[in-house]
């Protein structure tokens, strides 16, 4: 008598993200063990747990390919709440000062950077795009949960004043976080085409 | 001396070792859980497989893939001398570090 599920699927949606975020020479060989594993061991021993199980291991390559652009968005998020909070600075309405300058132009560059990065791995635009939805949730939620250390840290009057004034608590905790996830899709498009235009071009000489 | 090794990392070389021309990521899996007598997610697995490839440890080649794995190939590993040198770094460096000391320890009243 054999245990293993041979015709067991796992869910096509979790399937798809990872075979999307995997690097090409890596595609096959990770979503075939994780697929030979779900069929031989994952699904006669958990049932109807075994997608959950997958989805579980999903979402650990998620992180595995992402965290690095998540921690430098949250990184970059927190660095300027910090910055604002313990040294302000006196903002103009309509003008650009030149930390804001600093971070906006750093988390263009880091949404960008890493869907080109997927992209040129992956040879797959769809792989850089979700890299940089990823990173734009993930970035967003750390800069969310760091902020709420900062301001457990430091929370005297003159510190909520500072923040107060350069643009609100809720303004850190959640509008700049939701805020991340267009801004990511759309530098992170701009990226993933530059790296699979290099993925093209650099093809016949791999 | 090259890089330290982590224990994980020994784990898997070792796997890596024992299972000869069968190295690949799911026997590897099931080796080191076996050893390690404890669950171990399989992106672990890849991972340490993948940064172990970059320090040149270990290589690797395809091989074909099979219907429960839906035809998709199966990345077989090997280890290379350095890894081989590694591996026998991290078990001198132990054994130094354990050598006077009996194995288990017992906890004395100078160590309380």
């Amino acid at each position: 008598m054999t245990l293993d599920c041979p015709a067991a699927l796992p869910p096509r949606w979790a399937e798809w993200l990872l075979r999307t975020l995997l690097s090409a020479e890596d595609r096959d060989c990770i979503s075939g063990d994780l697929l030979e594993e779900y069929r031989q061991a994952i699904v006669p021993a958990l049932g109807r747990g075994a997608d959950a199980w997958y989805i579980r291991q999903v979402a650990r390559y998620v992180m595995w390919k992402t965290w690095i652009w998540a921690a430098l968005v949250g990184g970059i998020l927190i660095t300027r709440y910090l910055f604002d909070t313990l040294a302000p600075v006196h903002y103009t309405p309509g003008v650009v000062a030149p930390r804001s300058a600093v971070m906006s132009y750093a988390l263009i560059a880091t949404f960008a950077l890493g869907a080109a990065w997927r992209t040129w791995r992956s040879g797959d635009l769809r792989g850089g795009v979700l890299t940089a939805f990823v990173t734009a949730a993930l970035g967003g939620a750390l800069a969310a949960a760091g902020t709420i250390v900062c301001l457990a840290i430091w929370h005297d009057p003159a510190t909520l004043q500072a923040a107060q004034d350069s643009g609100g608590l809720d303004e850190a905790l959640w509008a700049v976080p939701l805020l991340l996830i267009p801004i990511g899709l759309i530098t992170g498009t701009a990226g993933a085409i530059a790296g699979r235009a290099a993925h093209a071009i650099a093809a016949p000489l791999r | 001396m090259a890089d330290v090794l982590g224990s994980f990392e020994q784990a898997v070389l070792i796997a890596v070792m024992r299972l000869q021309g069968e190295a690949y990521g799911r026997a590897i899996l099931k080796e080191v859980q076996s050893r390690l007598d404890r669950d171990v997610a399989p992106g672990a697995v890849h991972a340490t497989l993948n940064r172990l490839e970059r320090k040149k440890l270990l290589a690797s080649r395809l091989g074909a893939g099979t219907p429960v794995r839906a035809g998709r190939a199966r990345r077989y590993y090997r280890l290379l001398p350095a890894g081989v040198r590694a591996l026998n770094d991290a078990r001198q460096a132990a054994d130094n570090i354990w050598r006077g000391l009996t194995w288990p320890l017992v906890k004395t009243r100078s160590l309380a």
